[in-house]
């Protein structure tokens, strides 16, 4: 599997505090990378490093082989790297299909210039992520486990070639985890790669190819999925020493 | 659109562009001054409507329009339409340069520094002898209302096109992205900065251009007139009374507030502008998205439109 995106000893300081420090791994086509770590461990940082929302203090980013860390969000947005956001982001005035239709109309290869046509790939993203009803709504109105749809829906419409999901199961029940997995699975499917960061080891566990691991900003594990979950220093990151 | 608004709006269109043929001196007057204010608001609905930032600094544009104007006719000699093209050319240089900076800071920043920019802009002028400094330009008579009010209406129509436009473009719903959440744009691909600076520089170029019209009309500019901040106030009242990022609302709002205006002068006169202040706090209270979101609405809320708008308000 070759690498379609590659991160390599990235770094990103806020002021004193090191939020992501000295990072590398790879993602592959198609492959599913899971990236877990307890709160604060720099996981959305690094998300927003790679998509251009922030850059890095040192350290590069590839994708497809060349660099683009210096890049604006939105140029990255063009080349094909498309993100959820943990805290949603609708464009709340404007109606949950046109949110989507924003995507087809900017997104991967600059998107469509024609309204219709874009409104028309829209319907089909948000039929594919169970949407398709509240297409005529307004962002707004959407609750909670709606609303992280229309954030995937958002994402697929640029037709992305990776996709960064930024806890994207977290506040749903169990039910609609399943469905989300569903959907990601149907999404690799088409051949895109992605990037999961969560906390529900259920989905993790069902969903990841392979594992990275931060704690305060440091990578310390790297692997297959279930190696990583049993190896006794990510255990202790997330549970603590136990007493002997 | 449904093709009886659109046979609404060339009705309408008719009925104003045939207006001097029945209208006395006055009214065409009142037209024309109307009809500029309509297009004030157009090219503020631009960027304060669609990209949502709120600029206080249109008035520059209008300035360096009338400025456009008058130098060319009085200082070099040339004929009026190429004072509009240099006009043109002065706003979009000044929306280029001055916008890649000030566009960089959002909602009050942006609007306190885009009111500074007016204000430098009136103060560098009157230092210019090219511009006339203090003393202003007399611009030669044109005795010609009736071709002031068709240029102007011409103008608002190409402002209002341009509008219907931005809302089925790409580029439109880039602007309306923005306005929603900037940074949520930037990621899904949405070129921001090269954005806002075209939405500013289009805001500019019908400003100036009615600014032109309005120097040639009026024969006579001063940086104090040509660069007046309350100019500004009055096309965001107007945009925001009708309807802000909607495409007929700020000329339903200039319209409708140039006629309450025009008639408590004349009714009350000194004390209209305080009548005048009622009705846009009241407009403001009961209506905070304009008549443009009444008619939509009120078919369905009816009166209790207005009361759900006071309670947001917790009056």
């Amino acid at each position: 599997m070759s690498a379609i995106l590659e991160v390599s000893h990235v770094t990103r300081r806020f002021a004193g505090l090191v939020a992501v420090n000295d990072v590398s791994f790879t993602i592959g086509k198609g492959e599913i990378l899971g990236v877990i770590g307890p709160n604060g461990a720099g996981k959305t940082t690094l998300v927003s490093l790679i998509n251009g929302t922030l850059s890095p203090s040192e350290g590069d980013i590839f994708f497809e082989g060349s660099s683009i860390a210096r890049l604006p969000a939105f140029r990255r947005a063009r080349l094909g790297i498309g993100r959820t956001f943990q805290i949603m982001r609708p464009f709340p005035g404007l109606s949950v299909l046109d949110n989507v239709a924003v995507g087809a109309l900017f997104g991967h290869g600059a998107g469509e210039s024609e309204l219709a046509k874009a409104r028309e790939k829209a319907l089909a993203q948000l039929d594919f992520v169970g949407l398709g009803k509240f297409a005529a709504q307004r962002a707004e109105e959407l609750g909670g486990p709606n609303r992280k749809r229309l954030e995937l829906a958002k994402a697929l419409a640029m037709q992305p070639k990776v996709l960064l999901c930024d806890e994207v199961m977290a506040g749903l029940n169990l039910v609609e985890i399943d469905e989300v997995i569903e959907v990601l699975r149907k999404i690799r499917k088409n051949g895109i790669s992605i990037l999961v960061i969560e906390h529900v080891i259920k989905a993790i566990k069902s969903l990841s190819d392979r594992l990275v691991v931060l704690h305060h900003g440091d990578k310390i594990a790297d692997g297959p999925t279930d190696a990583v979950l049993s190896n006794s220093e990510v255990i202790e990151a997330y549970l603590g020493r136990r007493r002997s | 659109m449904s093709p009886f608004r659109i046979g609404l709006a060339i009705v309408a269109v008719a009925a104003l562009a045939a207006l001097p043929l029945y209208g006395s001196d006055v009214v065409i007057q009142f037209g024309i001054n109307t009809l500029l204010l309509a297009v004030l608001a157009q090219g503020w609905n631009i960027i304060g409507g669609y990209a949502g930032y709120a600029s206080f600094g249109n008035s520059a544009f209008y300035g360096l329009g009338s400025y456009g104007v008058g130098i060319a006719m009085v200082q070099w000699g040339l004929p009026f339409p190429v004072g509009m093209i240099f006009g043109v050319v002065l706003a979009v240089v000044f929306a280029f340069c001055l916008g890649i900076p000030v566009l960089r800071l959002r909602g009050h920043y942006f609007a306190i520094a885009t009111l500074a920019l007016a204000q430098v802009m009136s103060a560098i002028v009157s230092n210019i002898s090219l511009a006339g400094q203090n003393i202003g330009l007399v611009l030669p008579p044109l005795n010609n209302d009736r071709l002031f009010y068709e240029l102007s209406l011409g103008l608002l129509i190409i402002a209002t096109l341009t509008i219907f436009w931005l809302t089925r473009s790409r580029f439109g719903f880039g602007l309306i992205a923005i306005r929603e959440n900037e940074e949520g744009a930037a990621v899904m691909g949405v070129n921001t900065t090269l954005y806002k600076v075209l939405a500013f520089a289009l805001s500019g170029v019908f400003t100036a251009l009615a600014g032109g019209i309005h120097a040639y009309w009026i024969t006579f500019l001063d940086p104090e007139s040509a660069f007046d901040i309350s100019l500004n106030v009055k096309m965001i009242i107007m945009a925001v009374f009708g309807g802000p990022g909607t495409v007929f609302g700020p000329v339903v709002g200039a319209f409708a507030l140039s006629a309450v205006s025009e008639v408590l002068s004349s009714e009350v006169t000194n004390v209209a502008g305080l009548f005048f202040g009622v009705v846009v706090v009241a407009a403001v209270v009961l209506m905070p998205r304009g008549i443009a979101d009444v008619i939509r609405r009120f078919r369905t809320s009816g009166w209790h439109y207005f009361i759900e708008n006071l309670r947001a308000h917790r009056i």
